[in-house]
């Protein structure tokens, strides 16, 4: 795309694709602390991903009005209006990454009290792959790469696999000792959490397609199988 | 289905029984002396459809539109070659007497140019010159009708004697369309006719080229992309002499196919 003749336009999309990345950063950040706190049963971590979503609810809030205002007073075009519109929805998609993430550090300071658990390097390993995913679509978004973000689309399959296999391997362990059932709900609500953060990065590669290509990528979308609730 | 009310915003909606060509312009190139103007454009432009030209200064988007009341005729060192029928009737046939070709495709012009005559004068002469009417009763009707179409009639019934160059800016841009829309034209063609009035004024023209396309088919020429995005169907983007693009409104404005329309539309260097 070339320049706009009104280079204060340019400015102006430009802030928005790097506070969208900004915000990526922090949702990444986040994920990341919530996860370490698993790891380390480290409950101050826990503590400090929480406060930090309130700076994410504040920069989507900020994002928001800035849009709003780019809207207003531009009355953007074409990839100019689709590139204003998919920050707003992807802006609203990396708040719920953050609320997520902080639900499961507040998970994560709950279970730690309980000691090491056996299923936590299963859930590290989801939740690793999960936060690489939203790396791979967040740079997707900004270098402006719609097959990256298609890759990242149809590759999500994998971490509903993982939610379904962390799923039967946490029942199993409830069902054999009963002392896990606290702690394995938990988990499973962890998973559960990692598994839409995952649905969430493909939502942002959706919107990284349609700025580009003007159109939506389809409902088509590799998915796992939903899990049954019946435990061979 | 709430799904299918939620394509498309009424304003961007054709009218219900529209998709009948009215004109069809096949190869038309116009030639300035030597300047060829617009160098082999083809569209089909629909009845009950507000269709929108939109493009830089000088690509030919007036020139064109001149050429679908033959208002070219006028100008002595322009040629127009090609085909434009309207209803299948080449309008360039030597048979069509250019002035009963105006009565079915009106204009209005982007500087409202009232007649230094009173208003009822104004929207009365096509009717009369073209013996539309049998006696100053039907003229009264017509008169009336013109302007409660145009929107103005409850602002000036009470001062038909006036001169039509006293109203305002917008108010004389409307008793223009009334004046064109009082010899019951077919296609109205519209070259920038809010360009010289205020928001409000150009909200009310808006309003009624929406209410025109019931009855006609409108072909709008306008500078500003977002007057083409309100009030047209079909938007043709011409550039260089030649049409670039020609699709759905919200389509150009969403995600046109061709890049100079892009760029254009989003204001880059193109």
């Amino acid at each position: 795309m070339g320049e706009h003749i009104v280079s204060a336009f340019d400015h102006d999309l430009e802030k928005i694709e790097a506070r969208i990345s900004e915000m990526g950063g922090l949702a990444e950040e986040l994920l990341a602390g919530a996860l370490t706190s698993i790891e380390t049963r480290d409950t101050s971590l826990a503590e400090q991903v929480t406060a930090r979503d309130k700076k994410l609810d504040q920069m989507e809030m900020e994002i928001e009005e800035f849009a709003t205002k780019v809207i207003a007073l531009r009355a953007p075009m074409a990839q100019d209006l689709r590139l204003v519109i998919a920050a707003l929805k992807i802006c609203t998609t990396l708040e719920r990454i953050g609320d997520l993430s902080k639900n499961i550090a507040k998970r994560a300071a709950s279970i730690s009290k309980l000691g090491p658990l056996p299923t936590t390097p299963s859930i590290i390993r989801m939740g690793r792959a999960t936060q690489a995913q939203l790396s791979e679509v967040l740079s997707a978004y900004s270098g402006h790469d719609t097959k990256a973000a298609v890759a990242v689309w149809r590759k999500d399959v994998d971490i509903d696999e993982m939610y379904n296999a962390m799923f039967r391997e946490v029942v199993t362990y409830m069902m054999e000792d009963n002392r896990m059932i606290g702690a394995g709900s938990q988990l499973l609500f962890i998973a559960k959490n990692l598994e839409r953060i995952g649905d969430h990065t493909t939502h942002i590669a959706e919107m990284a397609y349609y700025i580009q290509e003007g159109a939506p990528l389809g409902d088509d979308r590799p998915k796992g199988e939903p899990v049954s609730p019946a435990i061979d | 289905m709430a799904h299918a009310e939620m394509t498309d915003l009424e304003a961007t909606q054709p009218a219900p029984d529209t998709v009948q060509t009215k004109i069809q312009a096949r190869d038309v190139r116009v030639f300035y002396g030597p300047t060829e103007a617009i160098k082999g454009v083809d569209v089909d432009i629909l009845d009950k459809t507000v269709t929108a030209f939109i493009g830089p200064s000088g690509c030919g988007k007036s020139t064109f539109l001149r050429c679908l009341n033959r208002m070219n005729d006028t100008i002595e060192s322009a040629r127009v070659t090609g085909e434009i029928l309207l209803d299948g009737g080449d309008i360039y046939d030597r048979r069509v007497d250019p002035v009963q070709l105006r009565a079915r495709v009106g204009m209005v012009f982007q500087k409202p140019n009232p007649f230094p005559k009173s208003i009822y004068d104004n929207v009365a002469y096509g009717p009369r010159i073209h013996g539309l009417v049998a006696n100053r009763a039907e003229l009264d009707s017509v008169v009336e009708q013109s302007l409660r179409r145009a929107a103005l009639w409850t602002e000036v019934k009470d001062r038909l004697d006036e001169p039509g160059t006293g109203l305002s800016g917008g108010q004389q841009q409307r008793l223009c369309i009334a004046r064109a829309v009082a010899t019951a034209p077919e296609v109205l063609l519209m070259d920038e006719p809010c360009s010289a009035l205020d928001p409000i004024a150009t909200a009310q023209v808006e309003e009624l080229i929406d209410e025109l396309k019931q009855s006609f088919s409108v072909v709008i020429v306008t500078h500003s992309m977002q007057q083409a995005a309100r009030v047209s169907q079909k938007t043709a983007f011409f550039h260089l002499g030649h049409i670039v693009e020609y699709d759905d409104t919200p389509k150009i404005f969403t995600n046109p196919v061709d890049q100079r329309t892009q760029d254009y539309i989003t204001g880059r260097f193109g």
